[in-house]
């Protein structure tokens, strides 16, 4: 992490008039429809959303504020999905502030940070399983993957932790595109909640060693399933540690293109299904990827997408990033449950997305509000189809 | 406060709708106005209905605490920075819409931002003409009680005039209806000059010292759909002048006209012309930016064809370039805040309203309090209505030198008595015209005996006006 | 009153423009109200300023002499009766009228009437495009007192909306001055809403209770020239209804438009038919008469078109009698003593306002009421404003006949419940709404602390604001 220099930081969180343009704004013309998903799920006071978060960052950073475990809530209460980012007229980006703000207040304590921090150096993964079971999905596979390959299927923790559907069709879609593929022995944790939470230096020194054992398989092309490792291995080690990658794709834009080329052909669904599609934040806001998910749904016969409204780069979060989900995952799970309720309106049988961090907190605000609504990977779908 | 006033304001709302913790206090210590201290509240409380502000403003009373109403929290003028050991109200949870067709209005809860409101009626095809340019987040509640103006007031005035009615909770807590609504038995708001006297106005511009507004029932119009943009320039300040005033006085009313002053529009171009796609142009020591709109095409073209020949009667021309005016309208929701971010400076703004034949009396003023004070800043402004010009003076510094933003505030002062003197008016009372206002002592103590009256205690809003000791 | 305060009255204005004769005192005991008590003041004083007027108030306060103040005399519902005892305030010297071409306004003393001002704006091609139908007699500050509606309405709403500053004498004496006018340096009326609250309305429709209003500002539009008049029929009263609410929401400039049940229109064609020349005609259930204007003929053409569209869709027709509205137009500064003339009777009247949906309501309830009472009467209404209609019940009664003037009052005054249960709403408190006032209390409770605190003695104009 290159070294932070303050007065930039102050003057860039100035560049905040405190319009409260992030809070709520309604803007049917450029498609906004609320900008902050903590704002409206929670009881909704200042800090809540970006405007607040910037005065109490400030206050913090002068020392008029102290730095007390309830004095910092607002700034780790941000999926700093950068939907305010994205309407703020000013120039600077306060999704981008809030991040390195933690970074340069993450002696203040708190607890949840410190503990996914530990996980991930010493485990290399945030969740508690640890990483022995990270290969346990490649067992209900029905043939063998090698660990060195030109192109290289990095999982991600939640995937192979959580939900083997997604590895287990990412792995089927490649092998019916006869795409030769590898994954890692011992797949590391990208860092991204690292990042997030404000452990750059910790996320550095991970990076590092991941960029490593990356290389020494072999791999032109890592092929990944989650948005934020995407977000991270293709964007935040180039930009924040100057770290020089292989090609990262995504599941999606992957398959989109073995679609294209005729590598992957695809039977119709057994029933007509309608489907909507969840942009993550770091796939969509981030990397500007809205068509790839898109078109393959599309391509996928007996399926009909409709659209949430907001999409792509308005989108609401679904509540699980920056850290929330662990920090506070109560309100992480009605955000998603918002979403899920939203998609319920459309009619449709399942909720898509193609982060599987996203997927793993929609199921949570599924449960929550009790709903009968599918929440799947687009991979999931597109297995379906081969 | 006093511990036994937040256990009753706890009861009325619920524990987690109140909050006394430093960080909340501190991000209601100041609102979208830079340069102005800001100051911590006591607590802070999230209503949810027009029956809990009315408790909420009880306990108020009981114990004497000063209550500070605020919503959207964009007011650029010091409207809703607290007062100290206060208690704000934050009026974002009422966010219920009504809309009554036949009526031809809607009434919004004081939750309901403009941007809200549009895409609620959007859908029936009809609108709300006017709106602020801080529209995504100005609450419609709010814009009443700081009487605001912004696109679409050059045709329909200020929001005061699409007002038809308000709920307001007292001082003491009571709640009462203004306009047709006054009647329970009405259908509706369908209009605002029922029982009189007009209690209605006594709300607009009163910045919640004399009752918190929790709804406003509002005029609706059919949605537009026929516009033209077109810009137009002229040799010096008295032609431009007259161009405003033909154009209204024939009928001609534009939803969005501005005069820029040449080296004006050359700054805004630096910063906003690519975004909007303007071409480069030597404009004209002075050019009005316009937006037509009528319901119907027939209509529009009859007014195009008025406008073109009005300013060349008046040795104008018409400059043919659609992208400024254009910009303006369509980006009007987001406008406030795009125009005035690009360059990084925090500002101070002085909003009044002139009459288009003295428009040069403002833009001297401003100019010369610039160079008297060596302070970057400009002046532009809009057509508000039957006969007056919306201007918005910007003065700014940079936000990290306190001894510029001195600067700054006392030449606002300044500038503040230099408009009044030149005959120009606030929208709305505020602290800093207060020097200026020596010579309206009857009206401001006119003001002063029915605030006290209705507010013994003195709880409302009390620094908010600048209004005289007994 | 005493001697000594009358002599003290005559040092303000001069004896000449004070009296205290019977004969004088009962020619102000009435106005144009009828079938209503009449009281006899005092003393009637004709003052020349604001300053005459401001003495006349603090003397007034001394002695606690309750003042009626008073311009044009031609209101229809009791505003200007005087109290016994007290001391009527005539404005009709202020006689002021000052143009702002550049303003786009016109400041007016209390004194002056419509057909004044309007001869005095014709010269420069201006007018005021609304007044009410006693607009020869009524002053523009009497009217904005009364806050009246009329003919202009319907584009222009009721004459509130028209207003840009007023100069008031409080009750206690001092002369403020609303709107930007209150700035001392403007450079005349140019906007209402400045130095908000708005002051403005506080004195519109107030009746003279809350002060004295000396002078009024008002905005003037250039003169419209291009007119049209046409008569639409429908066979149902909703589609009628909704032809009224449309042309509002296509923005059909329309001046006046009034909504007509056949009966009602059989009647006026009885009383007025042959002076305007209106043919014989079997009218459909409900007429719409109507006066477009625009100042362009290209738009006014253009109304012509949608107005016709609009009828049409609706399952209207347009008639082609174009003489009724022509007449209503054109003689519209005269039309209220004529239409109310013919028949020979008097009348009490009950203004009130319905949105167009409810002017079905209105309709029925005078129905009831004549026929419970039996009596005369009727009513029709006009547009008068973005979604209201001004209705104008009348009731008439024998002027000889007592017995059936009582009958009027009674009819009236529940007549008042009955509307205002239907949710109509009156444009100002006359007396008569009083009892029905006590539905809303607090409403009225916070025009009281107004009116405390403005007038503590209670002198100007005593209970005309639903009696508080």
């Amino acid at each position: 992490m290159p070294t932070i220099d303050m007065e930039e930081l102050i003057e860039e969180l100035m560049q905040c008039r405190r319009c409260g343009i992030c809070r709520n704004a309604v803007y049917d013309d450029m498609g906004f429809d609320g900008v902050c998903p903590i704002w409206r799920n929670s009881t909704g006071f200042e800090p809540d959303f970006m405007r607040g978060k910037i005065i109490i960052a400030l206050a913090l950073l002068s020392g008029e504020l102290e730095k007390t475990a309830e004095n910092v809530k607002a700034l780790f209460q941000c999926t700093l999905c950068g939907n305010c980012t994205e309407i703020c007229a000013a120039s600077f980006d306060p999704k981008e502030a809030m991040e390195t703000v933690r970074y340069v207040l993450n002696d203040a304590p708190n607890p949840v940070r410190d503990t996914l921090a530990k996980r991930v150096i010493d485990t290399n993964t945030p969740y508690e399983e640890g990483q022995e079971i990270k290969q346990n999905w490649l067992n209900e596979l029905d043939f063998e993957v090698p660990n060195q390959s030109d192109v290289v299927y990095f999982v991600g923790c939640t995937a192979a932790t959580k939900l083997h559907q997604i590895p287990i069709a990412t792995a089927k879609i490649l092998q019916a595109a006869n795409v030769e593929f590898a994954v890692m022995e011992n797949e590391p944790c990208c860092g991204s909640v690292l990042l997030r939470t404000g452990r750059a230096d910790e996320a550095e020194e991970n990076a590092l060693t991941v960029a490593e054992s990356i290389k020494s398989t072999g791999a032109k092309r890592v092929v990944v399933s989650c948005a934020g490792c995407l977000k991270t291995l293709r964007k935040d080690y180039a930009e924040k540690f100057g770290i020089e990658m292989p090609e990262i794709v995504h599941i999606v834009e992957f398959a989109q293109k073995l679609i294209e080329s005729g590598d992957l052909n695809l039977k119709p669904l057994e029933n007509s299904t309608k489907v909507t599609y969840h942009d993550p934040c770091h796939m969509g806001r981030e990397l500007n990827v809205y068509d790839a998910p898109r078109s393959i749904l599309e391509s996928i016969p007996n399926l009909e997408l409709v659209e949430m409204h907001p999409n792509r780069a308005q989108a609401l979060c679904c509540g699980a990033g920056g850290g929330l989900r662990s920090y506070d995952s109560e309100l992480a799970k009605k955000i998603a449950a918002e979403r899920v309720r939203h998609a319920e309106t459309l009619d449709v049988s399942a909720l898509t997305s193609a982060c599987p961090f996203c997927e793993l907190n929609f199921v949570s605000g599924s449960k929550k509000e009790e709903s009968e609504i599918e929440v799947l990977d687009i991979v999931e779908l597109l297995s379906r189809c081969l | 406060m006093d511990p036994q006033a937040l256990d009753q304001l706890r009861e009325i709302v619920g524990d987690e709708y109140i909050s006394t913790r430093k960080d909340v206090l501190l991000s209601y210590s100041s609102s979208a106005s830079t340069g102005y201290d800001s100051q911590m509240p006591a607590a802070v409380v999230r209503p949810a209905s027009t029956q809990e502000v009315s408790e909420i403003v009880k306990v108020a009373n009981k114990f004497k605490i000063p209550v500070i109403p605020r919503s959207g929290g964009s007011s650029l003028q010091g409207e809703v920075i607290p007062s100290p050991e206060s208690l704000v109200i934050d009026l974002l949870r009422l966010e219920e819409i009504k809309l009554y067709k036949d009526l031809r209005s809607v009434t919004v809860g004081a939750g309901v931002t403009f941007g809200a409101l549009d895409k609620f009626l959007k859908v029936h095809d009809l609108w709300v003409p006017v709106s602020p340019e801080s529209a995504l987040v100005c609450t419609v509640a709010g814009n009443v009680a700081v009487n605001g103006a912004g696109p679409g007031s050059s045709r329909y005035g200020c929001v005061g005039e699409l007002v038809l009615g308000l709920e307001v909770v007292l001082p003491d807590g009571r709640v009462i209806n203004t306009g047709s609504e006054a009647n329970p038995h009405a259908p509706g708001p369908f209009l605002r000059y029922a029982f009189g006297p007009d209690l209605t106005g006594l709300f607009i511009g009163s910045l919640g010292s004399l009752g918190i507004i929790t709804k406003v029932s509002i005029k609706t119009f059919r949605r537009m759909h026929h516009f033209y943009y077109d810009t137009y320039g002229f040799p010096d300040m008295p032609s431009v002048e007259r161009f405003l005033i033909e154009l209204k006085q024939n009928e001609v009313h534009p939803l969005f006209a501005s005069i820029y002053e040449g080296r004006i529009l050359q700054f805004f171009m630096d910063m906003l012309g690519e975004e909007y796609g303007i071409p480069k142009h030597q404009w004209p020591p002075l050019t009005v930016s316009m937006t037509l709109g009528r319901m119907r095409d027939d209509l529009l073209q009859s007014d195009i064809r008025m406008v073109k020949k009005i300013c060349e009667e008046i040795d104008g021309h018409v400059i043919g370039i659609s992208e400024l005016p254009r910009g303006e309208w369509e980006d009007r929701m987001r406008v406030f805040v795009r125009s005035s971010y690009v360059h990084g400076w925090h500002w101070r703004i002085l909003y009044h309203h002139q009459t288009p034949a003295n428009w040069h009396k403002s833009v001297d003023a401003i100019w010369e309090i610039m160079d008297k004070h060596g302070l970057l800043g400009h002046t532009a402004g809009f057509l508000s209505g039957h006969s007056s010009y919306n201007f918005y003076p910007h003065l700014y510094f940079f936000p990290d030198d306190p001894e510029e933003e001195q600067k700054v505030r006392a030449a606002h002062k300044e500038l503040s008595r230099l408009l009044l003197k030149s005959g120009a008016v606030p929208f709305k009372l505020s602290q800093y015209w207060t020097d200026g206002l020596a010579e309206m002592k009857p009206y401001l103590e006119l003001i002063r005996i029915i605030k006290d009256r209705l507010d013994p205690n003195g709880i409302m809003h009390p620094e908010v006006l600048p209004i005289p000791e007994e | 009153m005493d001697a000594s305060i009358i002599k003290q009255i005559e040092d303000i204005v001069g004896p000449e423009y004070v009296s205290t004769r019977e004969d004088v005192l009962l020619t102000y005991s009435s106005s144009a109200s009828m079938i209503c008590d009449t009281a006899k003041p005092d003393v009637v004083v004709r003052p020349r300023t604001a300053e005459e007027v401001s003495k006349l108030l603090k003397l007034a306060n001394k002695y606690r002499i309750p003042v009626t103040t008073r311009s044009g005399g031609s209101s229809l519902q009791e505003e200007v009766i005087p109290h016994s005892g007290g001391m009527i305030i005539e404005m009709m010297r202020f006689t002021d009228i000052k143009l702002f071409e550049d303003l786009r306004s016109v400041k007016v003393g209390a004194g002056i009437t419509f057909g004044q001002l309007d001869k005095f704006l014709l010269e420069h091609d201006l007018w005021l495009p609304m007044c009410p139908e006693s607009a020869l007699v009524a002053t523009v500050v009497g009217n904005v007192a009364v806050n009246g509606a009329g003919p202009g309405s319907s584009v222009y709403g009721s004459i509130a909306e028209l207003v840009l500053g007023m100069e008031v004498v409080l009750p206690n004496g001092e002369i403020i001055q609303t709107g930007s006018e209150a700035n001392p340096h403007a450079p005349g009326p140019f906007l209402r809403y400045a130095f908000g609250p708005d002051l403005t309305g506080l004195f519109i429709g107030s009746l003279g209770a809350f002060g004295v209003i000396t002078s009024v500002s008002m905005k003037t539009f250039k003169r419209m020239k291009h007119f049209h008049h046409e008569t639409y029929g429908f066979h149902s009263i909703d589609a009628a209804e909704r032809f009224l609410l449309e042309i509002q929401e296509h923005e059909i400039h329309t001046v006046f438009a009034s909504l007509y049940e056949d009966r009602v229109l059989d009647l006026f064609m009885s009383m007025l038919g042959d002076e305007y020349g209106i043919p014989e005609y079997e009218w459909p259930l409900r007429t719409v008469s109507m006066t477009i204007g625009r100042l362009r003929e290209d738009e006014l053409n253009s109304d012509i078109e949608m107005a016709k569209k609009i009828c049409e869709d609706l399952g209207g027709y347009v008639i082609g009698i174009t003489e009724l509205p022509k007449g209503e137009w054109e003689l519209k500064m005269w039309t209220f003593v004529r239409a109310c003339y013919v028949h020979g009777w008097h009348w009490r009247t009950l203004y009130h306002h319905q949105p167009p949906s409810g002017n079905r309501k209105s309709v029925e309830k005078i129905w009831e009421v004549m026929d419970e009472y039996g009596f005369l009467g009727h009513t029709a209404g006009f547009l008068s404003g973005h979604a209201s209609m001004n209705m104008y019940p009348h009731l008439y009664a024998d002027p000889e006949d007592p017995e059936e003037q009582q009958k009027i009052r009674d009819g009236h005054q529940d007549l008042a419940r009955r509307l205002f249960k239907t949710g109509a709403v009156p444009f100002k408190l006359a007396p008569y709404w009083k009892d029905i006032l006590q539905e809303i209390p607090d409403y009225m409770d916070l025009l009281r602390m107004i009116k405390e605190v403005l007038d503590p003695n209670g002198i100007m104009n005593p209970g005309v604001l639903g009696g508080i």
